[in-house]
């Protein structure tokens, strides 16, 4: 209950430019940035194990384990060190993803853009 | 037998108009060597005022990350089920992606634009990449994205 409380609480403190900007997830002058031990630190503070650090779209960025063993992938604002974004890695095969069926197993949608509904023929070359 | 005659004429009629409606269009993507991970793309088409109409095909099957495609989620409001069926892989650097479509002939000449936004993990998104009015004339006509795509054209 804690932690949904305080997870709340964080997106109601987003600041707003990072709703707003337009291609990164976070937009923050590079002289306002924390620096990366401190970022570190929320980590250690949440019980996060961290495998990988890095800047993402202009947030940064942490791959590892939360408390429970689950991979996670987090976003961090760079100054407010407040998490943008929180990803369980393991949703797609807890079916929590919404993810689309692929070509060739259901028809095309019918959005008036496709013939008789023949199947799309797809090659990478 | 004229009955019969009559039935068969309006029949006839009536199949003949659907099966010219659509025709078979390839639309040929070919991405630049920018060294990186496989790249998002979706192929999605605007009416003449801009509003989004429906999508053609979308590269990337994880719905968690379609946010990156940002025009293309900003229009869908990132409804996965509008890419039911027309979703496939993600397309490597220097790869060309090559889909067979049957398209209604009624796209062609009518205002629509066909948009694709691309997106690459850990690389810089690139909503509206491609921005191609659809006409008969421009079929074969290759044209440059902006970040990703090396070229991009659609024949039929």
């Amino acid at each position: 209950m804690n932690k949904t409380l305080t997870a709340i609480a964080l997106i109601a403190l987003l600041p707003a430019g990072a709703v707003l900007a337009d291609d990164d997830d976070c937009s923050v002058p590079r002289n306002q940035w924390q620096p990366r031990d401190t970022a570190l630190q929320v980590a250690q503070d949440n019980g996060w194990i961290v495998r990988d650090f890095e800047i993402d779209d202009g947030c940064y960025e942490i791959e590892g384990r939360d408390s429970n063993g689950r991979e996670i992938e987090v976003k961090l604002d760079p100054a407010t060190l407040q998490i943008v974004e929180m990803d369980y890695e393991d949703d797609d095969e807890r079916g929590g993803a919404n993810n689309p069926a692929p070509a060739g197993t259901v028809a095309p949608p019918q959005n008036g853009l496709f013939g008789n509904g023949a199947l799309p023929q797809v090659q990478v070359n | 037998m004229k009955s019969l005659l009559a039935t068969l004429t309006l029949t006839t009629a009536l199949t003949l108009p659907c099966l010219a409606a659509a025709r078979p269009v390839t639309l040929t993507t070919s991405l630049n060597n920018y060294g990186g991970d496989g790249a998002y793309l979706a192929l999605y088409v605007t009416d003449a005022s801009g509003d989004y109409v429906g999508s053609l095909w979308m590269a990337g099957g994880k719905s968690k990350y379609y946010k990156h495609l940002s025009d293309w989620n900003r229009a869908t409001r990132g409804d996965a089920t509008q890419v039911n069926g027309i979703t496939g892989a993600s397309v490597g650097a220097g790869r060309t992606l090559e889909i067979t479509l049957d398209l209604a002939d009624a796209l062609f000449d009518a205002g629509f634009t066909l948009h694709i936004d691309a997106a690459v993990e850990d690389m810089r998104d690139s909503p509206n990449e491609v921005s191609v009015p659809l006409t008969t004339e421009g079929a074969g006509m290759p044209m440059k994205g902006r970040r990703y795509v090396a070229s991009f054209a659609y024949d039929m």
